[in-house]
């Protein structure tokens, strides 16, 4: 289990993260989302120890991670794909790994096997496509076979093959039992991944649920209508006290009433409706809405 | 994780990539060939060559140094400039023991590189025109030529952790280790300074003559060598154990 208690990085004036508090459980994927910029690799460098924090601490099962006896038996973490030396080969980079851990040698070929790069175990890194260097990023998480593994941006880059390896992966590891922190942008990926989401904005937390009651919160509720006669549909609506926007093909989104409101309404109002469905926001909505406030860099309209 | 589990890792590192073992082997190459190359085409002719045999023996080492010194700076250099710092301080977080780790590894591979290219060097000089190891101070000579090199080793080691940059160290280290100092040491006014300089003072330990210019004694002249090199790794421990990497 990760801990993570009022954690802050401010460089000067900037405040990076600011007061960040969660835990990350096992037995569950926990997505860490948040616009670029929010402090997602900068949290993630604090638990490694990598960051020295401002103020709050860090916390593997109640021990800061630069005190554990042998961390990668902890805590496998990948966090830059790219932070390898091309001119080793894979095995030998795990193995630069590996041993300082006490971690048996026969590991490294069984990871490399794992996560599909055993034929390629004894060529140099140099020549690996961004998709295999992802793959051995993940192999050196699993070295030592940690019940807590965190990943920054695990699908950047990848292909769809790719991000689907990652996703079964992922939910394979926590079906083992695992604590498993993984950060995205990609609020869709994270829908199909985690079971439970810690959002944070410009370092703050902005939400710390289960995917499904997030969904249920901040996914706001409305209904898709469609009338035989579009024209008399958007005068009721205009009529009403119902705020709704127009969707394709002369639908309506509308929301602050119920199915059966609304059936009611139109049927008052002598309006036939061949449509009427409850939607939800999609999870990409909610967390746009969500952290549109805390967006560091906005492109502005022209 | 302990000191030799991180000395295994650490040793894996030097041997998985090419130009960390070959810039040693190729500093005895350098040391041992060009010394025995210049005996053996002006052996017989050239009296300074004779007359403090220690400029003959070490000729090849004038060359041999730079990819030594290449060497201390990549130990570390390497790590920064493709990240695999950050994979290296999180398999070992206790910033102490990699620092450590690194730190013996070049001591053990300097001193392996002074032994070979010293005796290779004494061998080759003894072969074409043979060495009085008798002479005065000449025991003194082999043992500052084995022992410069670690000194080297952990200099560069310092500085690069320092700077936290492979080609920074080597821009700040080409020209005050090799190029600059002995022209430095030609200007009057500036030699008095020069003569401190770490590699100015190491070398002066080799040799067999006393020169009026130096205002120090042989032992005295790798005593400021040694010196140099923990000033280095104490600035780069202070480097390494409080910046983010």
């Amino acid at each position: 289990m990760i801990q993570v208690q009022g954690l802050s990085k401010s460089y000067g004036e900037t405040h990076a993260v600011d007061g960040l508090s969660f835990e990350v459980r096992p037995s569950q994927v926990t997505g860490f989302l948040g616009p670029n910029g929010a402090g997602k690799t900068t949290t993630m460098r604090m638990i490694l120890g990598l960051d020295r924090p401002t103020a709050g601490q860090a916390l593997i099962d109640g021990t800061p991670y630069a005190e554990l006896t042998d961390p990668l038996r902890r805590v496998g973490a990948l966090l830059d794909a790219h932070a390898v030396h091309g001119g080793r080969t894979a095995r030998a980079h795990l193995l630069c790994l590996s041993r300082s851990n006490g971690i048996p040698d026969r590991r490294v070929d069984e990871v490399l096997t794992q996560v599909g790069l055993g034929e390629v175990a004894r060529k140099r890194v140099k020549g690996f496509s961004l998709g295999m260097r992802q793959r051995l990023g993940v192999a050196a998480a699993l070295l030592g076979d940690p019940p807590v593994l965190m990943l920054d941006e695990p699908v950047n880059g990848l292909d769809p093959e790719g991000i689907r390896w990652i996703r079964t992966l992922l939910r394979g590891l926590a079906a083992e039992g695992r604590a498993v922190l993984v950060s995205s942008h990609l609020m869709s990926e994270m829908a199909l991944t985690a079971d439970h989401l810690v959002v944070i904005g410009r370092g703050r937390l902005l939400a710390d649920a289960s995917t499904a009651d997030f969904i249920a919160e901040h996914g706001r509720p409305r209904l898709r209508v469609r009338a035989v006669d579009p024209v008399k549909l958007a005068d009721l609506l205009r009529s009403s006290e119902l705020t709704a926007e127009p969707a394709e093909g002369g639908a309506w989104d509308v929301h602050g009433a119920t199915g059966e409101e609304f059936a009611r309404l139109a049927a008052d109002h002598r309006v036939v409706l061949y449509e009427i469905a409850a939607q939800q926001d999609s999870l990409e909505e909610a967390f746009m809405r969500m952290t549109a406030d805390s967006v560091e860099y906005r492109a502005v309209a022209a | 994780m302990t000191t030799v589990t991180v000395l295994r890792s650490e040793w894996t590192k030097f041997t998985t990539l090419r130009s960390q073992w070959f810039t040693p082997l190729l500093s005895v190459l350098l040391s041992v060939g060009l010394t025995l190359a210049v005996h053996l085409a002006y052996g017989d002719i050239d009296p300074s060559l004779t007359e403090d045999p220690t400029i003959g023996i070490y000729y090849g080492f004038n060359f041999g140094q730079v990819p030594l010194a290449c060497f201390g700076v990549l130990l570390l250099g390497q790590e920064y400039n493709s990240g695999t710092v950050r994979s290296s301080l999180t398999a070992v977080p206790r910033r102490g023991l990699l620092y450590g780790g690194k730190l013996l590894l070049g001591t053990g591979v300097g001193l392996l590189v002074g032994l070979a290219g010293t005796a290779g060097s004494l061998l080759a000089v003894d072969d074409v025109i043979g060495v009085d190891f008798g002479a005065p101070g000449m025991v003194r000579s082999v043992v500052v030529g084995v022992l410069y090199c670690p000194l080297l080793v952990l200099f560069c080691l310092g500085v690069t952790a320092m700077l936290r940059n492979l080609t920074a160290a080597m821009g700040l280290l080409a020209p005050m280790v090799f190029l600059g100092t002995v022209m430095l040491a030609a200007i009057p006014g500036v030699r008095a300074v020069a003569q401190f300089l770490p590699d100015r003072a190491g070398q002066y330990a080799f040799r067999l003559e006393t020169d009026p210019n130096i205002w120090f004694g042989h032992w005295t002249g790798l005593l400021i060598m040694a010196a140099w090199a923990a000033l280095a790794l104490y600035g780069g421990w202070r480097s390494l154990s409080r910046k983010d990497v």
